[in-house]
């Protein structure tokens, strides 16, 4: 009984953390929109937190360059199991515009295992919360799948 | 009875001198040890045996007991003098000519010579006995590896331990002496001896600032000798009679009975190092480490402790018994505001000594049956956890060369069984279900209808929990897997687990403690014990429960930390740029950066520069205006 | 046999408690600021699914510590469900905190070592206010136990009203409430990351929730014992204090540990004096 009530308590409260892997702003705005009274997120029990070690859901926006990799890297590592990642705008997903500058490796998944991607530059929030749900779904299939 | 009095008085003497003149270490390190067993057995026996009304000892080689002291007395007296000239100190020659030339007026005018029965044992002396004997004689113990590689360090030609040894046992002698002693001109007598003692050993090290120091404590204790000396007059002015039990008895409470108190209690106050005498306490950290716990733990200081606490039912209900308890409170509170700007490990220790020492003192003013059960608690339980915490210092100063508690950081890491034993050495100081705060819990009781001093108590004890937990907590790290265990001689080893150990099955013990060593002193005792709890209509300590929960939860927790590696282990979080080795980050041009974190030492708040002039104003003040109260 | 039912209420309801106000905290929260908020079980879904993570740690002290707070702050409201001494049951909840520091401490982070060292502080601001409104009642009640708080004939806060607002002090402390939550906070970002917390995870950060659920309630429990003569009263007291908490959160923003030092010592300390020498005079 236990066991299930923790299995459902984990799509109901989804900690996040958020990286800005080198974005130009537009989506950090938006991902912070969401925890607006407008948006309001915490109705799904999602906090945004600041720490790798507590997180659930890594949101990542913008290109990843070499300099930022292994950031990226240490605090996904960080993360305790289960846990998903998800990608946001144009630039978190494929490097967007900058994907052909020199310093920069490309998308998210160039470094971590995506697990959403939520196009858009920026992305909506209304996007932003979507893909976490969909990532948590996500998560649910992984655990379900190690058992 | 008599027997078991001679050993553990004149036995240290014995092993003292055989230590001075035979100049082998083996001989030296064998004596010691037989000694501190010999003494150890003998306490308990005496404990054994009960308390003991006052007994005479007779004569010794057909001189009389009493005249031998006498003239033990002005010879001591003569020596301290010496001591004055050398150093060029007129403090100390003018307090030891004051009180050479009181105590010939004294003896020899005042006095009328009648046999006094010379040793008494109520539950006081006893429980001091033990506490001297046992703690004391462990650290004896630890001293002959400790000693050893100090002088090595040192580089000396010639050895300086047997004169060490000789004065680190004559102390123990001397100490077990004062607290048994009924005639006030042998508690006058032993009191110099420790001073003595504790001027030789302060100024071992026969460095610039060893002597320094120790001169400051020869003029301190000198004053506080001087101060028992008028006391003692005044005292016998009113009483007629040198039988400390008859002073107890009698009952009177003439304004020069309580003013002789009075300035027994400050000989008590220098001899226990309260503010604004606390300084001498400090300087004495300069000797070996075994000193410091000897002078801090188990004798020195409580002397002075003891002096108060055995005169404490002449001042009950005085106005000199609220100026005790308002000065003690108020050496526990200043002393436990200084202790928080310090990151010298042994300047903490000392700082927390006095404070304690305070407490007990406070506990002795407020003078009510359940504040002098908490005074002797206190005793007790403060002897062992910080002659444990002193010795731990020691080892650890031994180990990585410093004392400072920044420089301690992570020690678990190459320490362990160190590190640990220090932790919960800390943690039996602060923590129920440990004697100490059982004990600080009662006095907090006990002084609950005296507002100023609940006041003190509460914020100083406050003040102890941030310096002590905060170093229990610098000390514990990660350790590789496959590191070097800990290597340490049985000599260091064997003290430390006995101590850590004593400070946690005693407490555990310590309803049973009380039962039997603290309990009959009361014609109405404070608490009863019911399932291993102190019972009172005033609250509650339930001591047996809260170890069977605390022991299982923590034998739970230990069991699942100890599978710690089966577990991931991920290095601190950085903001995502830890390096490869621990304690680095990435910083410009790919380069591992060390950082360090370092305690929170609240200079700004908690300068010793800024406020130990303020508090000795202070204490001073309260010192007059207690002395003022016994007129 | 009454003791032990109540010890078992007491564990049992410390944690359903804690966490349902835990909920109605954020809910109430959201209402301020006008959002939805999480459903009231939020916070049990956040302990379980903390329970159910991969155990991460540092090092083996945060296991341990973690462990040593849980326990120590379930010991603490069981003895003051059963009605003991009010300094022991303080002292035993100090045990808890003194341990999370320490886990805190052993892990080399910047961040859970200065949150300790603040965490430190915080203790020391608090822990003399709450040991001098014990002394205001032993002064009314003639004993430090809670029991003989419920044979007083009129309610506490007649006798003790300055008390209970230095109360508040060591409460929004204890809380972990702006403008004392800096040695870590329940809001997302603060410049510390979590503070004292950092460096705690997954069941280990479940653990120290659930303690701080028990601490909660007896925090609380010792706002309640202001008002024993009338059940509704209490509840309608506890009510108000937790719902003003929530305010003062709300409108204040975190200052530092200088401030709330002088602060808590000067206004908190000095209240429960004055209320002390009433108390003394009456």
């Amino acid at each position: 009984m236990f066991g299930s009530f923790i299995k459902k308590s984990r799509a109901k409260s989804p900690w996040i953390m958020h990286f800005d892997c080198g974005s130009c702003n537009g989506c950090d705005i938006e991902v912070l929109a969401c925890l607006t009274p407008l948006y309001d997120v915490e109705r799904f029990g999602i906090i945004n937190v600041g720490n790798p070690k507590h997180a659930d859901v890594l949101l990542v926006t913008g290109t990843v360059n070499h300099r930022n990799k292994k950031v990226l890297k240490n605090i996904y590592d960080q993360m305790p199991e289960p846990k998903a990642v998800i990608a946001i705008g144009a630039c978190g997903l494929t490097g967007g515009v900058f994907r052909e500058a020199y310093n920069v490796v490309g998308g998210v998944d160039k470094v971590i295992p995506v697990d959403v991607y939520v196009p858009g530059c920026p992305a909506k929030p209304e996007a932003i919360i979507d893909g976490v749900v969909a990532g948590l779904a996500k998560f649910a299939q992984k655990v379900e799948e190690a058992g | 009875m008599s027997n078991l009095l001679t050993l553990l008085i004149l036995l240290p003497v014995v092993a003292g001198l055989v230590c001075y003149f035979v100049r082998s270490s083996a001989v030296r390190n064998l004596t010691v040890v037989a000694t501190g067993a010999i003494l150890a057995a003998a306490s308990l026996g005496l404990l054994g045996q009960g308390s003991f009304e006052p007994l005479a000892v007779g004569s010794f080689l057909g001189i009389g007991s009493d005249f031998l002291i006498t003239v033990m007395d002005f010879a001591l007296l003569g020596v301290i003098f010496f001591y004055g000239v050398k150093h060029r100190n007129l403090l100390i020659q003018g307090f030891t000519l004051a009180q050479v030339v009181l105590l010939a007026w004294f003896e020899i005018v005042m006095v009328e010579h009648v046999d006094v029965p010379a040793l008494a044992g109520d539950q006081l002396s006893l429980i001091m006995v033990l506490v001297i004997s046992i703690v004391g004689s462990l650290i004896c113990i630890f001293a002959i590896p400790y000693m050893k590689e100090h002088e090595e360090h040192l580089h000396l030609k010639k050895s300086r331990q047997p004169r060490f040894f000789f004065f680190l046992l004559l102390f123990l002698g001397a100490m077990n002496g004062l607290v048994l002693a009924n005639n006030i001109l042998w508690l006058y007598f032993f009191f110099e001896v420790t001073t003595l003692c504790s001027f030789m050993l302060i100024g071992h090290d026969a460095t610039e600032i060893a002597t320094r120091n120790a001169v400051r404590a020869l003029w301190m204790n000198s004053l506080g000798g001087l101060a028992f000396v008028i006391g003692m007059m005044l005292v016998y002015m009113q009483a007629n009679t040198l039988n400390i039990a008859a002073i107890l008895g009698g009952a009177s409470q003439g304004a020069l009975m309580v003013t002789g108190v009075g300035f027994l209690c400050l000989a008590g106050f220098t001899k226990a190092a309260q503010v604004p005498f606390q300084s001498w306490l400090l300087g004495a950290m300069v000797a070996p480490t075994p000193v410091s716990a000897l002078l801090h733990s188990s004798t020195m200081v409580k002397a002075g402790v003891y002096v108060i606490l055995r005169f404490a039912p002449v001042f009950a209900g005085t106005l000199l018994s609220d100026g005790v308890a308002i000065c003690g409170a108020f050496t526990f509170l200043a002393c436990a505001a200084l202790g928080v700007g310090q990151s010298n490990g042994k300047k903490i220790l000392a700082y927390s000594t006095v404070a304690n020492l305070g407490l007990i003192i406070c506990c002795a003013g407020i003078n009510t049956p359940l504040a002098i059960s908490a005074a002797m608690l206190l005793i007790l339980f403060h002897a062992i956890s910080k002659s444990l915490l002193f010795l731990c210092v020691g080892t650890i100063e031994q180990a990585i060369g410093s004392r400072d508690i920044e420089d301690m950081r992570g020690l678990y890491a190459r320490h362990p069984r160190t590190a640990l034993i220090t932790v919960i050495g800390i943690l039996t100081m602060m923590l129920p279900p440990f004697g100490v705060l059982l004990g600080k819990w009662m006095a907090i009781e006990a002084s609950a209808g005296n507002i100023w001093v609940v006041i003190m108590l509460a914020t100083g004890s406050a003040l102890m929990v941030v310096y002590l937990a905060r170093w229990a907590g610098s000390l514990m790290a990660s350790r590789e897997a496959n590191a070097a265990p800990e290597r340490q001689p049985l000599l260091t080893r064997l003290p430390l687990m006995l101590l850590c150990g004593g400070a946690v099955v005693l407490s555990l013990f310590s309803p049973w403690i009380y039962n039997t060593m603290v309990a009959p002193m009361f014609n109405a005792p404070p608490f009863i014990i019911r399932f291993g709890s102190f019972e009172a209509s005033t609250g509650a300590f339930v001591v047996g429960p809260l170890f069977i929960v605390f022991a299982l939860g923590l034998i739970y927790a230990v069991k699942a930390a100890s599978g710690f590696r089966k577990v991931r282990i991920a290095p601190p979080y950085l903001a995502g740029s830890n390096a490869g080795e621990a304690g680095t980050y990435i910083g410009p041009m790919n380069v591992p950066v060390p950082f360090s974190t370092g305690n929170l030492y609240l200079g700004e708040l908690f300068a010793e520069g800024k406020l130990t002039p303020i508090f000795n104003a202070l204490a001073v003040a309260l010192i007059v205006l207690m002395l003022g109260g016994a007129l | 046999m009454d003791t032990l039912i109540l010890v078992i209420i007491g564990l049992v309801a410390g944690p359903v408690l804690g966490g349902l106000i835990a909920g109605l905290d954020r809910r109430v929260t959201a209402w301020f600021q006008s959002r939805q908020g999480p459903p009231i079980t939020q916070a049990f879904y956040d302990v379980a699914k903390l329970f159910g993570k991969e155990k991460m740690v540092v090092n083996q002290w945060q296991i341990l510590c973690s462990w040593v707070y849980v326990i120590a702050a379930a010991t603490s409201l069981a003895l003051f469900f059963a009605q003991s001494d009010l300094l022991l049951i303080f002292f035993v909840q100090a045990v808890g905190a003194v341990f999370m520091v320490m886990g805190a401490m052993a892990a080399k982070s910047p961040y859970s070592q200065v949150g300790a060292q603040r965490e430190l502080l915080q203790v020391l601001a608090y822990e003399p206010v709450l040991i001098l409104v014990f002394v205001g009642f032993y002064l009314v009640t003639g004993s430090f136990s809670v029991s003989a708080v419920w044979q007083v004939d009129q309610p506490l806060l007649a006798k003790m009203p300055l008390m209970y607002l230095a109360l508040g002090y060591a409460l929004t402390i204890k809380l972990r409430k702006s403008p004392f939550d800096f040695s870590t906070s329940h809001h997302g970002h603060q410049e510390l990351v979590k503070g004292v917390l950092t460096e705690y995870s997954g069941p280990y950060l479940g653990l120290i929730e659930v303690a701080h659920w028990y601490e909660t309630v007896l925090v609380l429990g010792l706002c309640a014992l202001f008002w024993t003569t009338n059940v509704a009263w209490m509840i309608v007291l506890i009510g108000c204090t937790y719902l003003l908490e929530i305010l003062v959160d709300n409108t204040m923003a975190r200052m530092t540990w200088r401030w709330m030092l002088k602060r808590v010592w000067l206004l908190g300390i000095g209240l429960s004096v004055v209320n002390l020498i009433w108390l003394y005079a009456g």
